[in-house]
């Protein structure tokens, strides 16, 4: 049992389509309404069928008042980390500090080759996220003495000026599932980001996952629970509960308080398309989990 | 020397990283004070500054009206490819209002250390000059294969092109260095510079760089539009002198407070609107084709004789929209020249250009579901009248409705829903009315409610010769009855006036059914429809087997009846058809049911191959016939729709839909004519003619098979009466003659 003790948060993994248009800034808008935490867009800078993320998370924060967005997960090796920074930085100035940094080392080499990037060995990917991790955050410390001056063997940033500070402490989320990259984000990152689905034996796999970023973080002399454990989900309302997260809003409401409880998730991302199921996983999921987690942690 | 380029204003906005709400509100600002465009900085070397590229897209989400661009994107900052798509997703969700400015990203230090490449001035504008064929290259999403560009600055092995964006993306270039004005003249869109970096005289000698440049393309120099920074001192006299004399159509001021934003618009916008109106004669509004969207051209249709009031929504092959409308549904499609009529008028004016056309391909389309695929051509002309989409209720008593050919049924269904009326059309929401409406319409209530056309009461349609008709039981009686069924080939309607019918809440049934034996499974659900009460229309649908794995089909019948126990025992039958694998049965509206329509433009490419046959009954024998052909392989689709019931009310020869009595609807697609024509043919025997809406195949025999002897005679009469010359020829063309083989 590990329970980190953060807060709970809850959002929305909307598909960025670009057509119809305006879908995806529009289920951002009934996530916001709805009272939910997130509204996330995955990034897939080779695909012509998904509007580009960093463009339509400008505008759905333009359109959104309160909730926080992010992208689910940025893809770092097609966006240049220095000039990420500032655009994230700027963004957030703009939003009144409602962006958060979801990040990812690039998974699809094949599409990133295709449009002119250099493929990385994971070892390598680990190595040039850290680098860019160093560079966001150096940008973004605009207090700090002295240009930024980071030197690595995937990025040089040498003697750009800080700044511009962004208006909160932006978290840095990592999509990541491996050993390296996990004990990165324990060192260096402010959360884990993976897809349930993606875990070949399901939530039990969060077990060596947040081993490994423990281990990262005790390595570096930090906190573990500086490193927020989110989640991307996805289910199926219905009348009677057939399976894991497909049921009705309590039972989904227990599936989930038991994630928490049982492997720290504190952060729910419910990859949804339609403003229903939107809506009544704010309405009444995110509170129900919230009380028995409360219940529960005393 | 002025390009005869309207007018425009701009606002440069500041976007300090100090009070980042300043950005959006002199955005928003310039847009309620009438400025076209407003501009952002950037500048990577400057912190203090917010992203320009961000700022935009929270300003498109701030405004409605007004265009934005960066003022020079830093270029050597950016990926090419993925800021190409980055325009095309800010264009979209901006409504078409992106403009790029695209510029070498100032001093070379700053770029390198924001972890840029150096590469000295000259290469850097080499490697803008990669960028914009990249940028271009990703946007042109109609062009099929992807996008390879190995430069020498930069290597793309190959890129999927798009999204398409809303409008051509014009893409201007900064800098007023001659290296830069060259490559503006040979390129760009635009070239965008600072009035105060010019000492006098140097802005009309870099004016002439870029001509000549163009010229050596073989351009007009007015292609590049001119856009000039200006600050707020500048004076209308001044102003007034670059627009006339150095072809400046757009002036973008500084501003840094809402003050300056409101003195240039107050004091210099309208005078130099008015002195230049005064000095210049009204730009031509007509729509400016460079030379680069003229080549793609075909022979033979007289482009610059459009006429007028459809010039502005004519789409051409090099026109970013073609992407959008060359295919259909099924069909990919290389038109070369698509009008797209709002009106009935023009309607008309798009008929008289078609006429002056002779020979070459013509097709009329409303929404391109057309199986055939006969609503797109090669090198030819189209005629969209997509946009004539309205719906409205003329009688509510009557339930009367007008609807124009461009509506969808999902959009009719909508709009009918809250009176608690349906009117039954096909199966899908995403097909369009006028293919539909002139054909037939075998629907999810056509046992009940009879065909989509036995529910017209009145056309509007124009027709060959460009008179424009009104047709119902008291007036073109003989139209009338030709239109519904062989609509096509008598005019374009324009509108449809429909008698719906009062539908509440239907049941709404899907079933996957075993059908390791699909003969007898055939057998057994024919059977079971025909004992059904009319209430129930359904489908049986089967794809190719699959080898391994066990036969399915898919059932799916609607219950027009709200009472959840005769849902039940009026399903019970036809899911008892075969064993039961998986069923879905739900209350819902009518509307609901034709909701899943795809959003989007079509991008079928090739040419459909899909048979039709009409069907009395599933005898063994013809189950088994059909057994053999799904078994083949040759067809992957494998569809019956029942028809019958109040279809068969009506007498044979009331309309000029062919063949009544059938009860069944039956249509197969394959991937291949060759393969698939002479496997139907020898099913002929069992059929009692076709459907033309789910029918590919052209040969002329084929409306023998449509249509009972009589009526075939009676068309032919009609189409030497309303289109002698036959105009209408696209689809299943009636020919005035007997057809010979
Ligand atoms: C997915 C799918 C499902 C379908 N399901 C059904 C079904 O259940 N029942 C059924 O009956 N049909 C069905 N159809 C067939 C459909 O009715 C026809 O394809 C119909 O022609 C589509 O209409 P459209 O306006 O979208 O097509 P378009 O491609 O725009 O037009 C098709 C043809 O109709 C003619 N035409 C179009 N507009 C006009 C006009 N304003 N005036 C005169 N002639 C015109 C032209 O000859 C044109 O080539 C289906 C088709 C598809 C693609």
């Amino acid at each position: 049992m590990t329970d980190y003790g953060h807060d709970l948060l809850f959002g929305t993994f909307i598909t960025p389509t670009a057509q119809p248009v305006h879908q995806a800034a529009e289920l951002a808008v009934v996530s916001d309404r709805a009272g939910l935490d997130l509204a996330t867009f995955q990034d897939h800078p080779y695909l012509p069928r998904f509007h580009d993320t960093w463009t339509l998370l400008s505008y759905a924060a333009a359109r959104t008042e309160r909730i926080h967005l992010s992208g689910n997960v940025l893809n770092l090796p097609l966006r240049p980390p220095a000039v990420l920074a500032r655009a994230a930085a700027s963004l957030d100035l703009l939003s009144g500090g409602r962006i958060e940094l979801g990040i990812g080392a690039g998974g699809f080499w094949d599409a990133i080759e295709a449009m002119g990037s250099r493929r990385l060995s994971p070892g390598e990917s680990v190595a040039a996220l850290a680098e860019g991790i160093e560079i966001i955050r150096q940008i973004w410390a605009a207090d700090q003495a002295g240009p930024v001056k980071v030197e690595g063997d995937y990025y040089r940033v040498s003697g750009a000026k800080r700044g511009p500070a962004p208006a909160h402490d932006i978290k840095i989320w990592v999509g990541a599932y491996k050993p390296r990259m996990l004990r990165l984000i324990g060192r260096a990152a402010d959360g884990v980001l993976p897809s349930l689905g993606y875990l070949a034996n399901g939530a039990d796999d969060l077990t060596a996952i947040n081993q490994h970023i423990d281990e990262g973080a005790q390595a570096a002399g930090r906190d573990p629970r500086a490193v927020r454990r989110l989640l991307n989900i996805s289910g199926e309302f219905a009348p009677a509960g057939r399976a894991f997260l497909q049921g009705p809003a309590e039972q989904w409401a227990e599936d989930l308080a038991g994630l928490t409880l049982e492997y720290g998730v504190s952060a729910f991302i419910l990859a949804a398309d339609d403003p229903a199921t939107i809506e009544r996983f704010a309405a009444e999921v995110a509170p129900a989990t919230r009380e028995l987690v409360a219940a529960e942690r005393g | 020397m002025n390009y005869g380029h309207p007018l425009t204003f701009g606002a440069l906005v500041a976007s300090p990283a100090g009070t980042p709400v300043e950005a959006v509100e002199l955005a928003r600002r310039a847009e309620e004070l009438g400025y076209d465009l407003v501009t952002v900085e950037d500048r990577p070397d400057e912190p203090g500054l917010l992203d320009a590229w961000t700022v935009l897209g929270w300003v498109a989400g701030r405004t409605e009206r007004v265009r934005l661009a960066p003022a020079a994107l830093a270029v050597p900052l950016r990926d090419p490819a993925v800021l190409a798509r980055a325009a095309a997703s800010l264009d979209l969700l901006s409504d078409g209002r992106l403009e790029l400015v695209l510029g070498r990203g100032g001093e070379q230090d700053a770029i390198e250390a924001m972890g840029g490449r150096r590469t000295g001035t000259d290469r850097a504008v080499a490697a803008l000059d990669e960028a914009i064929d990249i940028v271009r290259g990703v946007l042109d999403a109609g062009e099929p294969r992807p996008l390879r560009h190995l430069g020498e600055h930069y290597r793309i092995p190959q890129a999927q092109r798009g999204p398409l964006p809303a409008h051509r993306i014009p893409i201007r270039l900064d800098g007023d260095q001659a290296p830069v004005l060259r490559l503006a003249g040979r390129k760009a869109d635009g070239w965008s510079a600072t009035l105060t970096a010019f000492r006098p005289a140097e802005y009309a000698a870099a004016n002439k760089i870029i001509d000549e440049a163009a010229l050596e393309a073989g351009r007009e120099p007015a292609e590049i539009r001119r856009l000039l920074h200006v600050t707020a001192e500048h004076t209308v006299p001044e102003l007034l002198a670059l627009a006339l004399e150095d072809g400046v159509s757009t002036f973008v001021v500084r501003a840094d407070d809402i003050a300056t934003l409101d003195r240039f618009a107050r004091e210099v916008m309208p005078a130099l609107r008015e002195a230049v109106a005064r000095e210049l004669p009204a730009a031509p509004t007509a729509v400016f084709r460079p030379a680069s969207v003229r080549a793609k051209r075909r022979p033979g249709i007289d482009y610059d004789n459009v006429p007028p009031s459809l010039a502005g929504q004519a789409v051409e092959p090099g026109d970013l929209d073609y992407a959008r409308v060359r295919s259909t549904y099924l069909r990919g499609g290389a038109p070369g020249l698509v009008l797209r009529a709002r009106s009935t008028a023009e309607v008309v004016d798009a008929l008289a250009f078609v006429r002056a056309h002779p020979g070459l391909p013509f097709s009329v389309r409303s929404a391109g579901h057309g199986i055939s695929g006969r609503s797109t051509n090669d090198g030819g002309l189209v005629l969209s009248v997509a946009a004539m989409n309205t719906i409205e209720v003329l009688d509510e008593q009557r339930r009367l409705i007008r609807v124009g050919p461009g509506a969808r049924w999902s959009e009719v269904a909508d709009v009918l829903r809250p009176y608690g009326w349906a009117l039954s059309s096909g199966d899908y929401g995403g097909v369009g009315v006028g293919g539909l409406a002139t054909a037939g319409g075998v629907g999810w209530l056509a046992r009940k409610h009879g065909l989509t056309i036995d529910h017209l009461r009145a056309v509007e349609m124009v027709l060959a010769d460009g008179s424009v008709v009104r047709a119902a039981e008291d007036e073109n009686p003989e139209l009338f009855w030709a239109v519904r069924g062989a609509g096509a080939n008598f005019g374009v309607v324009t509108s449809f006036d429909f008698e719906v019918d009062e539908v509440g809440e239907v049941g709404w049934a899907q079933f996957v059914v075993g059908a390791d034996d699909p003969a007898d499974l055939l057998v057994r659900w024919g059977a079971a429809i025909e004992a059904a009460p009319r209430d129930l229309s359904g489908q049986l649908i089967m794809g190719r087997p699959r080898p391994g794995q066990p036969g399915v089909a898919q059932l799916m019948a609607m219950v027009d009846n709200d009472d959840p126990q005769t849902i039940i025992d009026q399903l019970t039958p036809v899911a008892g058809a075969g064993p039961l694998y998986q069923q879905n049965v739900v209350l819902a509206p009518y509307a609901a049911v034709l909701a899943r329509a795809a959003d989007g433009y079509h991008r079928a490419e090739g040419e459909p191959v899909s048979r039709s046959g009409l069907i009395e009954h599933l005898t063994p024998e013809f189950a088994a016939a059909a057994a053999e052909l799904i078994a083949s392989g040759a067809i992957h689709w494998f569809q019956i729709r029942t028809v019958g019931g109040a279809v068969a009310d009506v007498p044979a020869g009331a309309t000029a839909y062919g063949y009544r009595s059938a009860n069944f609807s039956v249509v197969v697609m394959g991937p291949s004519r060759r393969r698939l024509d002479p496997l139907w043919d020898a099913l002929a025997v069992h059929f009692d003619g076709l459907y033309l809406s789910f029918e590919s195949d052209q040969r002329p025999e084929r409306l023998a098979d449509a249509f009972p002897p009589r009526t075939l005679e009676r068309l032919r009469e009609l189409k030497r009466r309303y289109d002698p010359q036959h105009l209408f020829a696209d689809n299943f063309p009636i020919r005035t003659t007997l057809e010979t083989r």
